[in-house]
């Protein structure tokens, strides 16, 4: 009789044995899933430091796709970004952002920023490029001269793709190491750390740490894809956070193969006027970096990732109310991080409507008065704007500005 | 039970009837059917005003082009009048039965609680489907009347051709559909916890009113890819150049752990539980 | 003779506030019979009735519904027996006739193909068919609970499990309950009837068991019940013989002898009826009335559960 009692019954044969088995196994099924994404592996060769930072620079471009996830604590407040409707550059700020990538390894790109119910589209399509956002239905047409496009016809492949690569971009894994390897040997240590996996793939790690200690700049993590060199993550981290990198953008999918044809155009569309911008090819041939341009060039103080670098006379009253010009041929790269360079890129807003961001207050809530005027302070950069009107940047403490000013 | 498998279709198409027969269901459905219809009155109205061009960019859009009509009504329908409406059918499936008494009479005749519940929970979903095809339908008509339909430019830039941007709504309307499934399960298994169905519903709409609360807070980015509301907004992959389906898979999946979690739950009460109502 | 048609062992509810709805009660309900369920509100009755259904697991004991064991066989079991537990319930905005569809489509066992005819005629036995297309909201309370009478109707059954079928009918109604009751038992349906009206189906059952608190207090045929040696008498006499009377009886060694006015109570015993009249006559007593009552069935109830119907605790 008891047999049949339930409250007596075998556990195993209770009908809730059913949903904990279930849930066990969904959560099970979850939990594993960043496990097997990012798992240790040794399964690739071993290289040496060297070996890999050479076929990384010497790595052929590939045609690829994929997802890449951007993620910034430079120690602004969050709340700062969540009023940007919809997808805008300025949203890698803070927190994370979702792109999506896709070029085919030459002069033909596409990176999409997405946003809940937008996006902000970054299209190179050789000497042409375009960006386009959804939430104002703005395109943006970045093109050269006649004169400029003939001199780009007589240059080498390697020498054209370089010049025209840098129209018009958002930060991917690929652009990040560029960057941060191009100062390898001269400023920086390089060793190679145990094996992962990014996105799927088996991937090599190598550390790139300044030699100098007057940087923010701790590290730079760089995770290499093990078949093809390519870069699949970066990670900088600060010496002012041991927890996390400061700023992380990495792959979390990546497809190799020649992309749809149908990405890699764009065609504005219809009831859009395209704005056109013309963009001055670099005078010395493919040489991007240091080129001044025929504004006033600034001042650098320091080497490598201790640069400093100070802006006289910049209007920053005009830059607040949105005019690109106040800093044009100012943006280039001069400032020891890469990072930091792409941050200070961001505060130039591209483009001149009311995107829901309004510059002054920003630039008030982001900055703290100190005696020499006024201070932007986060874990990457710092920027002192001075009460007679000068701007310093770099990769160092706000100590070492206040300092120079 | 296995003589009783043939007349499952028989027990469904009544639970079906009993839903969609209810006048309270047909009120629903003509509420939600009433969002799209105003909302084309109201930009009709406003297009030539200053406030024009207001709002989200795409909701703009649908002044040029009724099949946005679509996106815009889903996009206000999603946060919480479907979640709403969604509470109130599947918090009263079993909880309303258990109120009105009539639950007694269907495990005597008997109907098997397992059966009883599938048949609850497809009913359930043929109304969270029916809303969500109801609203994109109405959208659609309404918008061709009011505003025309033409090709259609994405979030991306690109363009695609009427034929394309109706088949890309059908896939919109989709997704939103079956991202519904887990909220569907989650109010099943509050039904079988109570005899007070009010309870249940409310129970229901406020999981998915909190689920969007803490898929907001940055704190808690850990657990956001695995709640219930944080995917049903992916639909907008539909409006980018290159649809990623692994992004609206993911999604499905999501909603697929939690449709598995809180249906067995629900069964393991339902079948346990003493019907003193 | 066949096994029981309800058969329970130490049946016991205790719901989760602790309270013992049931407290281990040991039914038998013999086929072919009429079993009148008697005790108060709240004494168990329809909790019971809903372990018999498998509607409520029992926290101990077991349960027999023609001879399989429930809740576990509840499905080769129940569609041989009709029941109405606590009252008729309907969807309200359907029609009478729309939600005996319901019900019958529900049935896992029904055959679709002969659903209307026997919709038709569980309606035409209960005389609804002329409401039937009526809302059920617009019911009576008499019309809700023949509904449910013919909800319990809808197949032939072995045992139909009757609670309170009587509740809210008006007098003419409860005659028409017991009619079909007795035409159903005629047929050879075995039926378990409860009530807290005792009056009210007194007259068709065969059997009765009374519960109070909880527990089964009495269980057996009706008559075993009722011919009890329990008989009193009762004497009316004048004024001024009560006294005398008094004695007389006390005399013939009556017990409980107690006086009420003109009218003397007692306890028979083994004293013959007619030898008290002939005593009081025989001492001079002005006799006005002698009357001889057996037990009744509600005497026996309120002696058993020391309290009276409609007492609810």
């Amino acid at each position: 009789m008891t047999s049949t009692a339930p409250a007596r019954r075998n556990f195993l044969r209770s009908p809730w044995v059913v949903p904990i088995a279930v849930t066990s196994a969904v959560a099970v099924s979850l939990l594993s899933q960043p496990l097997f994404a990012s798992g240790d592996s040794n399964d690739l060769p071993d290289v040496t430091a060297d070996q890999l930072v050479t076929q990384v620079l010497d790595a052929k471009p590939q045609a690829m796709s994929g997802t890449v996830v951007h993620t910034a604590r430079l120690g602004l407040p969050d709340m700062l970004f969540t009023e940007a409707t919809g997808a805008d550059p300025i949203s890698l700020l803070g927190g994370s952002s979702t792109m999506r990538v896709w070029t085919d390894g030459v002069d033909r790109s596409r990176v999409a920023l997405l946003g809940t119910m937008s996006e902000y589209s970054v299209v190179n399509d050789g000497p042409e490029a375009w960006t386009y956002s959804s939430s104002n239905d703005e395109a943006v047409h970045y093109s050269f001269s006649d004169a400029d496009l003939a001199r780009l016809k007589t240059m080498g492949e390697q020498a054209r793709v370089e010049a025209t690569k840098k129209q018009a971009e958002l930060p991917t894994p690929q652009e990040a190491a560029t960057e941060a390897l191009a100062r390898v040997g001269e400023f920086s240590t390089v060793r190679v750390d145990s094996q992962s996996t990014v996105a799927g793939r088996e991937v090599y790690q190598l550390i790139v740490t300044p030699t100098t200690d007057k940087t923010l700049v701790k590290r730079i993590v760089l995770s290499i894809d093990g078949e093809t060199k390519i870069p699949l993550r970066v990670q900088t981290w600060s010496t002012q956070d041991d927890t996390a990198p400061a700023v992380e953008v990495s792959f979390t999918d990546v497809t190799f193969g020649m992309p749809s044809e149908s990405v890699f155009g764009f065609t504005a569309p219809a009831g859009v006027t395209e704005r056109e911008v013309v963009v001055p090819l670099p005078q010395n041939d493919g040489a991007v970096k240091g080129s001044g341009s025929a504004h006033e060039m600034p001042v650098v103080t320091g080497t490598g990732w201790g640069t400093v670098v100070e802006f006289k006379d910049l209007d920053v009253a005009a830059l607040l109310a949105k005019d690109p010009s106040a800093m044009t041929g100012s943006g280039e790269r001069i400032i020891g991080s890469e990072e930091a360079q792409k941050m200070l890129e961001e505060f130039v807003p591209e483009h001149s409507d009311g995107s829901g961001m309004d510059m002054g207050v920003l630039y008030d809530q982001l900055t703290t008065k100190v005696p020499e005027g006024r201070l932007l302070s986060t874990t990457l950069l710092s920027i002192l704007v001075t009460n007679d009107g000068r701007v310093l940047v770099g990769a160092v403490p706000a100590e070492t500005l206040r300092a120079m000013a | 039970m296995s003589h009783a498998r043939g007349s499952f279709g028989r027990q469904l198409r009544s639970d079906l009837r009993l839903l969609f027969g209810r006048p309270r269901t047909i009120a629903l459905l003509a509420g939600l059917a009433a969002v799209p219809l105003l909302l084309a009155i109201v930009l009709f109205v406003a297009q030539n005003s200053g406030m024009a061009g207001q709002g989200p960019g795409f909701i703009g859009r649908v002044t040029g082009n009724g099949l946005f009509l679509v996106i815009a009504a889903l996009f206000l329908c999603l946060p919480f009048l479907l979640p709403l409406t969604v509470g109130i059918t599947a918090g009263d499936a079993i909880a309303g039965e258990a109120q009105t008494g009539t639950l007694r009479y269907l495990l005597t005749l008997p109907s098997s609680r397992s059966r009883l519940l599938a048949s609850k929970a497809l009913a359930s979903l043929a109304f969270a489907m029916a809303a969500v095809l109801l609203i994109a339908a109405v959208a659609l008509a309404s918008g061709g009347a009011f505003f025309g339909l033409t090709d259609m430019t994405l979030l991306s830039g690109s363009t695609v051709g009427l034929a394309e941007g109706m088949g890309r709504m059908f896939g919109v309307a989709l997704y939103v559909a079956l991202s519904l499934t887990g909220l569907v399960a989650v109010g099943l298994f509050f039904s079988t916890l109570t005899e007070v169905p009010v309870g249940a519903m409310a129970a229901t709409t406020i999981v998915a009113v909190v689920s969007s609360v803490l898929d907001t807070l940055p704190q808690l980015a850990a657990i956001h890819p695995y709640l219930l509301t944080h995917h049903w907004f992916d639909f907008a992959e539909f409006l980018r150049v290159e649809v990623n389906w692994s992004v609206l898979g993911s999604g499905m999946l999501v909603q697929l752990g939690w449709v598995a979690i809180f249906l067995s739950l629900a069964w393991g009460r339902f079948t346990t539980a003493d019907v003193t109502s | 003779m066949s096994a029981p048609a309800i058969r329970t062992e130490g049946l016991t509810k205790r719901f989760r506030s602790g309270q013992v709805a049931v407290d281990g009660i040991d039914l038998v309900v013999p086929r072919g019979a009429v079993y009148g369920f008697l005790g108060p509100n709240g004494s168990g009755k329809t909790t019971t009735i809903r372990m018999l259904l498998g509607l409520v697991r029992p926290t101990a004991g077991a349960a027999w519904l023609l001879d399989e064991p429930m809740p576990k066989e509840g499905g080769s079991v129940l569609p041989r027996v009709g029941a109405l537990v606590e009252g008729p319930a309907f969807h309200p905005y359907l029609s009478g006739r729309a939600n005996l569809v319901r019900l019958d489509a529900c049935d896992a066992t029904a055959e679709a193909g002969t659903s209307r005819t026997r919709i038709d005629t569980a309606l035409e036995r209960v005389g609804l068919t002329a409401a039937a297309k009526k809302p059920y909201r617009q019911y009576s309370l008499g019309m809700k609970q023949r509904l449910g009478l013919a909800a319990a109707l809808l197949r032939p059954r072995e045992l139909l499990v009757l609670d309170e079928p009587t509740n809210g009918l008006d007098p003419q109604g409860t005659r028409e309950v017991r009619h079909l009751i007795r035409e159903l038992s005629a047929e050879g349906t075995t039926v378990m009837v409860s009530s807290h009206l005792l009056s009210e189906i007194e007259q068709v059952c065969s059997h009765i068991g009374i519960m109070g608190r909880g527990k089964l207090l009495a269980q057996a045929e009706r008559e075993a019940l009722e011919s009890d040696d329990d008989v009193r008498v009762a004497v009316t006499t004048t004024p001024d013989h009560v006294a005398e009377a008094a004695q007389v009886l006390e005399a013939l060694g009556l017990l409980d002898v107690r006086v009420d006015g003109v009218e003397l109570h007692a306890r028979l015993g083994e004293t013959p009826p007619e030898s008290v009249s002939a005593a009081l006559v025989r001492a001079g007593v002005d006799l006005v009335g002698l009357d001889v009552r057996r037990r009744s069935l509600e005497q026996l109830f309120v002696e058993l559960t020391g309290e009276g119907f409609d007492v609810a605790r």
